[in-house]
């Protein structure tokens, strides 16, 4: 590999040096701009609940991150967070402690997580017509518990007092979820498993020739998916001290973002979880900042579309080029 | 061979359908009566114009997820144009241009620059969404709908068909004709199949997934403008309904016939319908149905795919 980035000639290097962490560069560039715009965007509460909402959202799209990188991609993965929020929702409110509920929507998770598993790894049926229906079954199911509305809880027991806490500054699940990005970043950088779902999506009959069970992959990846989703759906019901069954819907389209977004960064096209936790903050902070700038969900959601869209064709530009 | 398997497929079909009329009728007897027939052929002509658009890109084994979002834009076009006073046939070809042109962004951005298809609907499907709100800035526009005619679409009659019911079959023809008869389709068929040795095969493979993503925009916004004028008012989350439905009927269809076709579709769009409709009638609440159906969908794919009624046919020729 070092043999022949050095054939590249300076130029070429430097743009791809350029391609690589523009968007880092744009990041800052946009906070800088949102902090001089609006000083309270640098509030320590503000970003304090900024950082909360990129830890549970970054939970929710780590599972997808590998996914999307393994050339497969599933869409129920904010439904199932939903099916999740609304299950321990339920639970509380019929009077169950936190511990039972919170294992609900963790059970409710896992068995969408298997359900998908098993239909597209162990069928082998198409992951996006699959998910979306499994996704729209979720989110049916979701609704059906609070029969089409929400359910308001009146205490978040100890899963509110673990997103309560601290270590210093920083909101304990921020670092948690930090911590987690970080093995996550080791397991697919710098360990076998990783390079394999890196292999599977470059060409999936030569990873099998290859002797990788990538079946027994695939299952893995789709239940880890709805775990982490489902774990998402639990904290967000002590976040927002209720069961929204339609929360799904606003992650949707942030979550196929930020994971296409961040693979674009860093890795030219290639998902991984730094790209994913760098985007996902991203889109945070620019949910944050344009809101109190006063712009209007629309012109975010067409900064968000252009965004993906020049990403992605920057991508194919950079990589046509460099292979003639 | 290949007309008798078609033919058992088509028997399989109807004593589906039969069998689910049957259910619905035995709980509710007005699921039969003439009126709501009627009302599930509307239902059907708007889950169908979407459908038959998708069926031509799935076709040329493509995805297109930005045409619900295209379809909201499309629908607020046509309130704008209708509400600022335009005649109503320009206001649907005003709603239809912007289906082609999305459609035509989507099919460039894939066939000529070859972006991934799922990334690039997604982005413009969300475009698509933020510049329908500019319109009125996300509220519902429903001025001047009584005047302009645009209720007719849905209120007139032909031939003894419900306009819409209509528009679906005049489409449905259309799109026959184009896929299954022409060298268009034929060379659609190829492309999805193997899309180098189409190219070899002298195709213009870039031109037909461009036309295939241009034809699903398109009919998308037509789906829409019934829905438009069945409700009377435009709305910035109407697409939002047809991306499920619309990959259900694809898939189911193809599942029930063995592959993506314009009949496939409508016999797909069919099955959702009523069964919609079966469930609208006994009042049992969206979310119950929805999960129904989606059930339906991922049990027809399964129970479908060609390896499994392979399994099947193989234990018959055993027994």
């Amino acid at each position: 590999m070092s043999a022949l980035t050095a054939d590249i000639p300076q130029r070429r290097r430097g743009a791809d040096f350029l391609m690589r962490y523009a968007f880092f560069i744009l990041v800052a560039v946009v906070f800088v701009a949102f902090a001089i715009l609006r000083p309270t965007f640098v509030t320590p509460g503000n970003i304090h609940g900024m950082l909360m909402s990129a830890s549970i959202a970054g939970l929710m799209f780590l599972g997808l991150t590998w996914l999307i990188a393994a050339g497969e991609i599933d869409v129920s993965f904010m439904s199932v967070a939903a099916l999740a929020n609304m299950v321990t929702a339920a639970l509380v409110q019929d009077g169950q402690g936190w511990a039972l509920a919170s294992l609900g929507g963790l059970g409710a998770g896992v068995a969408f997580g298997l359900v998908n598993a098993s239909l597209v790894a162990g069928l082998r049926l198409p992951a996006l017509v699959i998910t979306i229906a499994t996704g729209a079954l979720a989110a049916s199911i979701a609704a059906a518990i609070g029969l089409g509305t929400s359910i308001a809880l009146n205490n978040t027991g100890f899963v509110g007092q673990v997103l309560g806490l601290r270590v210093g500054v920083l909101p304990l699940i921020a670092v948690i979820v930090a911590g987690l990005y970080a093995v996550s970043w080791f397991v697919q950088e710098r360990l076998t498993f990783g390079h394999y779902i890196y292999a599977m999506e470059q060409n999936r009959a030569a990873v099998v020739e290859a002797g990788v069970p990538v079946n027994r992959m695939l299952f893995m990846l789709f239940v880890l998916s709805g775990v982490v989703s489902s774990l998402a759906g639990v904290l967000l019901a002590a976040n927002l001290s209720s069961g929204q069954p339609y929360l799904g819907t606003s992650y949707f389209l942030d979550g196929l973002t930020a994971v296409l977004l961040g693979g674009m960064a860093l890795k030219l096209g290639k998902p991984n979880v730094l790209g994913t936790l760098a985007a996902t903050i991203f889109l945070i902070g620019l949910l944050n900042g344009a809101a109190l700038l006063g712009w209007t969900d629309s012109q975010r959601q067409i900064v968000r579309g252009s965004l993906l869209l020049v990403g992605v064709g920057l991508v194919v530009f950079a990589r046509s080029r460099r292979k003639t | 061979m290949i007309s008798n398997r078609l033919f058992i497929r088509l028997l399989a079909f109807a004593a589906l359908v039969a069998v689910i009329a049957a259910i619905f009728w035995s709980q509710n007897p007005a699921f039969l009566s003439g009126g709501n027939i009627r009302a599930l052929m509307r239902h059907m002509s708007v889950q169908g114009l979407a459908a038959l658009g998708l069926t031509f890109v799935i076709v040329v084994r493509h995805f297109d997820l930005s045409f619900p979002g295209v379809a909201s834009m499309g629908a607020m076009t046509l309130g704008w144009l209708i509400a600022s006073g335009a005649p109503f046939p320009a206001a649907i070809a005003g709603a239809l241009a912007v289906g082609l042109v999305f459609g035509l962004v989507n099919g460039i951005a894939v066939a000529r620059f070859g972006l991934p298809d799922i990334v690039t609907t997604i982005a413009t499907g969300g475009l698509a969404v933020g510049f329908s709100y500019f319109y009125s800035n996300g509220t519902s526009i429903s001025q001047n709908f009584f005047m302009s005619g645009i209720l007719d679409l849905n209120d007139k009659r032909i031939i003894g068909l419900d306009m819409p019911f209509a528009i679906l079959m005049a489409a449905a023809g259309v799109a026959a004709v184009v896929l299954h008869a022409s060298r268009v389709g034929a060379g659609m068929y190829a492309t999805g199949q193997n899309r180098v040795s189409a190219r070899f095969a002298g195709i213009a493979t870039r031109r037909l997934i461009v036309l295939a993503f241009a034809l699903c925009g398109t009919m998308a916004c037509l789906a829409i403008t019934l829905l438009v004028a069945s409700s009377g008012a435009a709305n910035v989350t109407a697409g939002g309904q047809l991306l499920m439905p619309a990959f259900a009927a694809v898939y189911l269809g193809a599942a029930l016939f063995g592959r993506p076709s314009v009949g496939a579709t409508l016999a797909g769009t069919l099955m959702m319908s009523t069964m919609l409709n079966g469930f609208t009638l006994l009042a049992i609440p969206y979310y119950y149905s929805d999960a129904i159906v989606s059930t339906v969908l991922i049990a027809a794919i399964a129970i479908f795919d060609p390896r499994l009624s392979g399994l099947l046919n193989f234990r018959k020729a055993a027994a």
